[in-house]
């Protein structure tokens, strides 16, 4: 197995991070994906016209092309687990990581979590309400956001750092904010 | 003072070994969801959420479980099915349209025998796709299959687009109450099951999610405020119309599938899609063809 090892700042990580899900081009996506004609590549959706033959495609607000399609031709591979040491302690912001856990946008761990002060939540992933009371160490808390692969292969959570969802910084304030829940 | 994370240490698990063989490396690496066993009938449903038992006769839902929003979603939204409500709602219109459409289509009875219709009757047709069309030569929806048939009157009804769905509803609507009837035990359509089944459990989009991480091993839970149903028994009632959207057909309803789930959608009647199509709709079969319906 190849072991690519690096020691690496903050910010030179955002970069490496990246690389790993680069903005796809044109040549990348599957003849079949729904993407504009002219540049720049873009996600689209279908609005239905009423009392239409034709259907019209208007720009998606999110741009998805960089992410692998159930298209049968798409040739882009998924990324791979990845694992992560920490060499410090994390120092996150735990009101920052509040808001990131309920953005639709970011973290949304509401979604599928129950966590405090919050209606309509998931109960899809376990509540998070007391998580400190679990006792899971930060570099295990950053890991499971990072990309819960690493610890079970079928687990539903999306790899928010392996696929560039949030940055190092943004999971960094989620483990301070869920570290202070008592 | 902005938080900061002094240094990480970040290891990069390849796995090349995994792949070292030359076919291997040739295919895409992807990942799936645990495969579950799956009945191509709608009572497959009992070994997977146990719901048909609420919903299997359509004549008899409980309707004070349709009132609880904590039960609804064990009826699997069979309660927005035709004749839930008298009040007409969108899909009623779309209907009346594709009635005159389909009529103005098959003036000289080519258009039905096109879409596959035996004898001029569109009787049971819709409860007969998807199936492998003998000009098209491969297995197809019947929305492909009505803008294929269209085309050759010469009139343009993409798939996915109003006029196409509204088609397609007026020939779902001469089969309603009839149960859906695909064989998947061979052939082209053994194979597009197949397909489909894979691609159910396939993960993909910016979130590395499976169809089936949800709707084959998180339902009856909720996704913030909604609650995940079964995949059994959910094709019958296409096209649909969306109190929050329009007419949607299978196929626009697979793209929003995709969106909600961060996954870069493809076009109507693409390959992916008409496999999964096969895939749901075989796990309908035996549940009635249920049209007009409404979704939220």
């Amino acid at each position: 197995m190849r072991f690519l090892s690096l020691s690496i700042g903050a910010r030179a990580l955002l970069i490496a991070g990246a690389l790993l899900v680069a903005g796809a081009t044109r040549a990348d996506l599957p003849a079949d994906a729904a993407i504009n004609a002219a540049a720049p590549l873009q996600t689209m959706q279908p609005k239905v016209i009423v009392n239409s033959g034709r259907l019209e495609w208007v720009p998606y607000y999110r741009d998805l092309t960089a992410w692998p399609t159930l298209s049968h031709q798409d040739r882009r591979s998924t990324p791979r687990p990845r694992k992560v040491k920490l060499d410090a302690p994390v120092r996150g912001d735990p009101a920052r990581g509040r808001d990131l856990a309920m953005r639709p946008d970011k973290g949304y761990c509401i979604a599928c979590h129950q966590l405090p002060g919050e209606e309509w939540p998931g109960s899809v992933g376990l509540s998070l309400e007391r998580y400190k009371s679990y006792g899971h160490a930060d570099e295990l808390v950053f890991q499971q956001i990072f990309d819960a692969r690493a610890f079970n292969p079928h687990s539903v959570m999306p790899p928010y750092g392996t696929f560039g969802i949030l940055t190092v910084e943004e999971i960094a304030d989620l483990v301070a904010y869920l570290q202070s829940l008592e | 003072m902005r938080a900061s994370i002094a240094c990480l240490t970040l290891g990069l698990f390849a796995a090349s070994a995994v792949w070292a063989d030359p076919e291997a490396t040739s295919a895409p690496y992807r990942e799936y969801a645990p495969m579950e066993n799956y009945r191509p009938h709608v009572s497959g449903d009992l070994s997977l959420s146990g719901t048909y038992a609420y919903w299997k006769d359509p004549k008899n839902l409980d309707w004070r479980m349709a009132g609880n929003p904590e039960e609804n979603w064990k009826l699997n939204w069979k309660f927005m099915d035709p004749p839930f409500n008298p009040a007409i709602h969108g899909g009623h219109f779309a209907l009346e349209r594709g009635e005159a459409l389909y009529k103005s289509l098959n003036a000289r009875g080519r258009f039905a025998r096109c879409l596959g219709a035996d004898k001029g009757t569109l009787k049971g047709l819709r409860a007969r796709y998807p199936m492998y069309h003998r000009t098209l030569k491969k297995v197809a929806g019947l929305e492909e299959v009505i803008e294929h048939c269209a085309a050759q009157e010469g009139r343009v009804l993409q798939n996915g687009s109003y006029d196409n769905s509204a088609v397609s509803l007026y020939v779902a609507s001469q089969s309603n109450g009839m149960p859906i009837r695909i064989d998947v035990s061979k052939g082209e359509m053994h194979a597009a099951w197949e397909r489909g089944r894979r691609l159910f459990h396939m993960r993909a989009g910016r979130f590395n999610l499976a169809c089936a991480s949800c709707h084959t091993h998180q339902i009856g839970l909720r996704l913030r405020g909604t609650v995940v149903t079964t995949p059994y028994g959910d094709a019958a009632h296409y096209p649909v119309y969306r109190t929050s959207y329009q007419l949607q057909s299978l196929h626009l309803r697979f793209i929003e599938c995709n969106l909600d789930t961060r996954t870069q959608p493809l076009l109507p009647g693409s390959r992916a899609y008409t496999d999964l199509e096969v895939f749901l709709t075989a796990l309908s079969n035996g549940y009635p063809v249920t049209v007009p319906s409404e979704r939220d």
